[in-house]
């Protein structure tokens, strides 16, 4: 039977709390939410990790040659694209963003192995989905969600032992505070998202060319395009290195349903060797950088001059229609609807 | 509205005011400027020490948006004050980098590569460039500082015994450890976020913040400072 909790404040505000919560035996409530306290979130994020994989993390994160729509774009359209996104995401309504998202994932499509990949983006999506929401959702004060949705009125759906508030937790957890933690995950998806496209089609001597043409020292992009060359890499040395341990015959001899907790122990072991077996090969590609007269001149030159194609005007026109459109949306009163305050 | 999602406000209520914070960055500068010529500035930087740079940023960035933001939620979340992955994690990567290049530079460099790849795969440019400045000359700068301080011997590098490397390895992995608890709530609960995005600033959480931060990042700061150091003798046969 659905009831009203009414909670008065020191300074006489209140707020109302359509009561939802199932009828649970007070034992029973409180198991589940320590479970939730403690598993809850990490159980469908585990099960997301393990979906998108070492390999998949590995194919999300390096340029392939291919010569699609993003491909044959310059890299300073794909930032461009990627700081316009940001913007819109960071001062408009929360659905602009979702409708962005949606657009920015069904452009995954066009790229190598196109449905893979929107796969993997899509897992990595609800794990930033998930992970934000439980981030906001059971902390977030009433009177940040009385702002956010205008009402004093709200769901109530779970009721949380009383001594969860000393970790911080409203007595509560309402249906409007999950929304709220959905909402605010939206102000990050799209960015990521556009900097993914930026990364998987673009070779990592077209980012070095966009950064030193606006003077950016060479040394510190040197660095960062070996970062970038790297991110991929560390994925694939860890992956040999975690079933290295496998084919030593870590966890044969036992059931197969403890397989996860040995990939994780492997995952732990792995970490070290990794490091070691990276920065020691290092000197090859200092070795390699340095025969090639790498900062022998203080400038560098360009093998491919910096070209806008017609693909280049399509993103910018968008680009700009994005911008223009939430001009719009905030004229209309639909800017950044939740007092959000930083991550 | 403001400047790519930076609101500018500067009149929150317990804010630290800006002339304090404008001259901090501008002393920051000055010593930054001033040691880095003495040094050299980048050009002491050979290509190796670049490629570790690179390298260094790559794991921060793997730790930070796939590994240790994640294990973070494995944790139930209020300890996380205490037990951050993802900023211990990435405490741990600066050392290694520190301790193999152990060059005036190094930690502003790294924290710099890391803050511009963390914006391409995750954060994407908005509130830059304050986050870059904010984050080489906080964390990045105390790094350089204790490189400036200590010269090439950086976590006990170098020490004749294995016994005086331990040692000197914890105990200033435990001092940086103890500099790295201040800038977060300090810096940026108590400016940047109101600045940025007009956040509420409340003492009581900027205060228990530096005290909930300063167990964990000692201890893994000293625990860091091993770490860094056996990975420097490691790497450098």
């Amino acid at each position: 039977m659905m009831s009203v909790i009414n909670i008065t404040y020191e300074n006489g505000t209140s707020i109302t709390l359509i009561n939802n919560i199932p009828h649970i035996p007070y034992f029973a409530s409180t198991v589940i939410s320590w479970v939730v306290f403690l598993f809850g979130v990490a159980v469908p994020l585990a099960i997301l990790l393990l979906a998108i994989g070492i390999r998949g993390f590995i194919e999300i994160t390096r340029f392939e040659k291919h010569n699609t729509f993003y491909y044959n774009i310059n890299a300073v359209t794909k930032i461009i694209l990627l700081i316009g996104v940001t913007i819109a995401a960071a001062i408009t309504v929360w659905w602009f963003s979702a409708i962005l998202t949606i657009i920015l994932l069904a452009s995954y499509l066009t790229l190598k192995n196109g449905f893979r990949k929107l796969i993997l983006v899509l897992y990595l999506t609800l794990t930033f989905i998930i992970g934000i929401t439980q981030g906001f959702a059971p902390y977030t004060p009433y009177s940040v969600l009385q702002l956010a949705y205008h009402t004093n009125t709200f769901n109530a759906i779970w009721e949380w032992p009383s001594y969860f508030s000393f970790m911080g937790y409203q007595p509560y957890l309402t249906l409007q505070g999950l929304e709220y933690g959905v909402q605010i995950s939206f102000r990050f998806i799209p960015a990521t998202l556009s900097g993914l496209i930026l990364i998987l089609t673009t070779t990592p001597s077209e980012i070095l060319g966009t950064f030193s043409r606006i003077k950016v020292p060479l040394a510190f992009v040197f660095s960062l395009i070996i970062a970038l060359r790297t991110i991929p890499r560390i994925f694939e040395v860890f992956d040999t290195v975690v079933k290295l341990q496998f084919m030593r015959g870590l966890g044969s001899t036992k059931p197969k349903v403890f397989y996860p907790m040995y990939f994780l122990y492997a995952g732990i072991y792995a970490v070290v060797p990794t490091m070691v077996y990276l920065f020691r090969g290092a000197k090859n590609t200092a070795i390699a950088a340095d025969t090639r007269a790498f900062r022998a001149k203080e400038t560098i030159t360009y093998l491919n001059d910096l070209t806008f194609t017609k693909e280049d005007i399509v993103i910018v026109t968008l680009v700009m229609a994005i911008l223009i459109i939430s001009g719009i949306l905030i004229a209309l009163g639909l800017g950044r609807g939740i007092p959000y305050t930083g991550y | 509205m403001g400047f790519n999602g930076i609101d500018g406000d500067v009149n929150v209520p317990g804010m630290i005011p800006w002339e304090v914070i404008v001259a901090y960055f501008v002393v920051a500068i000055a010593v930054a400027v001033v040691i880095g010529k003495k040094t050299g500035g980048l050009k002491a930087f050979t290509t190796l020490d670049l490629v570790y740079i690179g390298i260094g940023a790559a794991f921060s960035v793997v730790w930070e948006f796939y590994i240790g933001g994640f294990l973070n939620k494995f944790v139930p979340s209020g300890l996380t004050l205490f037990i951050n992955f993802g900023f211990l994690g990435r405490l741990l990567i600066v050392f290694i980098v520190a301790a193999l290049v152990r060059k005036f530079g190094t930690g502003m460099i790294t924290l710099a590569a890391f803050d511009i790849l963390g914006d391409l795969f995750h954060y994407g440019f908005g509130g830059e460039p304050i986050f870059l400045i904010y984050e080489a000359l906080t964390y990045g700068l105390f790094i350089d500082i204790a490189i400036a301080l200590l010269g090439g011997k950086f976590l006990g590098v170098g020490s004749k015994t294995q016994t005086v490397a331990l040692v000197l390895g914890i105990v200033e992995g435990a001092i940086i450890g103890l500099l790295w608890a201040i800038p977060d709530p300090i810096f940026y609960d108590a400016f940047f976020r109101p600045f940025l995005y007009g956040a509420v600033v409340s003492w009581a959480k900027v205060i228990f913040t530096i005290e909930a931060f300063i167990p964990g990042d000692v201890i893994m700061g000293a625990i860091a400072g091993i770490i860094a150091n056996r990975i420097q003798r490691a790497v450098a046969v």
